[in-house]
């Protein structure tokens, strides 16, 4: 049962992928962006990280893929009416994604097999490693993101005096 | 149910989903016919009368029409999207409903971060919203489309922080253990967080004094104005849908839900307490006129997610003294 839920699970997050690699049309794009969200928080779920699937789904695919969706609503339109996306062929891309892929896998292997569900943490373990031994770490992603807000702001002249 | 994968957990989450699905299409179901009676009341006249005893089988005459009415796909939509988007709003409501706890101890889908999983889960269906409005290939949908997301969006914010006041006084994400640790007294101390909550619900589910997103006067029906028969009835349930779970739901961790009775009278009890609350929010959707798309997210940001915060500051001062 614990492959036949991996492996759905899994063809659901690759099947997503495959669609955002080769869909002509930006929204058939960001539904198959959504699924591939979808499964990376069933993923999460199968290894027994409750808080991290329902934060995945709450953050993700709640908040920051609308925001995508915005986006592609604010692209230019086709006569017909629809956004869409030239499919360019760029080997220096191809490049870099091939070298991630395989940097991931090398760094990755060490901790396969996935044998099976792991237990995960509990709600209180999460929280005490998140404002114990990782507080600093913590904080410094916050401040991270608090810097790329201003940058934002400050790149793109808002406020009241735009 | 439990969080690892098995064949019984697979059986029972899909007979979760149905389950949740028959009850949104009955609670859709009354909820079409006390809406009518509720909104007659207020505008001093008697509502449907002639089906059946009250009125009780108009709704049901009204959806044998629905389902026998011609299902229209608009020259410019982008079929697939668009006739799949009704349930991409659907099934995460239905979804989210399965985390309410309905029995004193038991929960449909008893996880140890429900109350995050109740307020995720229906996040999704914005997806769905503006999937549906788009796909129209239609202007005004595609707008009410967009209203609807960044409405929807902005009061996520107040709604999980004046859920989180809950959280915090019970320690414990559990909506089982919130429900079991519920007190009198947390009425008064929660009462602003309970306003928040219903005020952001009525918000997150695009329903009068929020109904921006399907302004008919201005948008016509918005997201789903291209949308007939079957596929509009389920935008009609998704929406009966979320009242209910979000009824049930406050009901449960605000107002103590089956405050400990057992079994089916702690249910009963439950479901009394959510038929207030939908009233009051129907009574709220007759009412008061529509608000601005400017004053929305000035109430959502400027009043709504202060309020949650004071009222969570105010909850962590008490419960350090308890």
């Amino acid at each position: 049962m614990n492959l036949v839920a991996y492996s759905l699970v899994a063809l659901v997050t690759l099947a997503g992928a495959a669609v955002v690699l080769s869909a002509r049309e930006t929204m058939r794009l960001v539904i198959g962006l959504g699924a591939f969200l979808l499964g990376m928080a069933g993923l999460y779920l199968y290894h027994g990280m409750a808080l991290l699937a329902a934060s995945q789904v709450f953050l993700y695919v709640g908040g920051v893929l609308v925001l995508f969706i915005f986006a592609i609503m604010a692209l230019r339109r086709d006569p017909d009416g629809r956004a869409r996306i030239a499919v360019r062929f760029d080997l220096g891309a191809a490049a870099v994604c091939a070298g991630l892929f395989v940097l991931l896998v090398v760094c990755l292997a060490p901790l396969a097999p996935f044998a099976g569900p792991g237990s995960g943490f509990t709600l209180e373990q999460s929280g005490a490693l998140l404002l114990g031994d990782y507080l600093v770490q913590f904080e410094i992603v916050g401040v991270l993101l608090l810097v790329a807000l201003v940058a934002a702001l400050s790149m793109t002249g808002g406020g009241e005096d735009r | 149910m439990s969080e690892t994968a098995s064949w019984t957990g697979l059986a029972l989450g899909a007979a979760g989903g149905l389950g949740a699905g028959l009850v949104i299409a009955l609670a859709a179901l009354f909820g079409v016919w006390w809406e009518r009676k509720v909104s007659a009341r207020i505008q001093m006249r008697f509502g449907p009368q002639q089906a059946g005893p009250f009125g009780l089988l108009q709704t049901l005459s009204d959806t044998v029409k629905l389902v026998l009415k011609e299902d229209i796909l608009p020259a410019r939509a982008d079929r697939g999207p668009f006739l799949r988007a009704p349930l991409l709003v659907f099934v995460p409501i239905a979804t989210s409903l399965l985390a309410v706890p309905l029995v004193t101890g038991w929960a449909p889908l008893d996880s140890s971060v429900g109350a995050l999983f109740f307020l995720a889960v229906p996040s999704v269906s914005v997806i769905g919203i503006l999937v549906g409005g788009w796909s129209s290939g239609n202007t005004y949908a595609t707008l009410g489309g967009l209203r609807g997301a960044s409405q929807m969006i902005a009061y996520e914010v107040p709604r999980s922080l004046s859920v989180l006041s809950v959280v915090v006084l019970a320690g414990s994400m559990r909506p089982v253990v919130m429900m079991g640790e519920w007190r009198w007294w947390w009425i008064p101390l929660l009462a602003v967080a309970f306003v928040v909550y219903l005020i952001s619900s009525i918000a997150e589910m695009n329903r009068g004094p929020f109904d921006m997103p399907e302004a008919e006067s201005e948008l016509v029906a918005g997201y789903f104005a291209d949308y007939s028969g079957i596929r509009w009835a389920i935008f009609m349930m998704s929406e009966y849908g979320s009242i209910v779970a979000a009824s049930l739901f406050g009901a449960a961790v605000f107002l103590g839900g089956t405050h400990g009775l057992p079994g089916v009278w702690g249910l009963l009890v439950l479901i009394v307490e959510a038929i207030l609350i939908i009233t009051i929010i129907m009574w709220v959707k007759w009412t008061f006129p529509r608000f601005r798309s400017d004053q929305l997210m000035s109430l959502a940001w400027k009043v709504l997610t202060p309020m949650a915060l004071l009222q969570l500051v105010v909850v962590g001062v008490v419960t350090a003294w308890l």
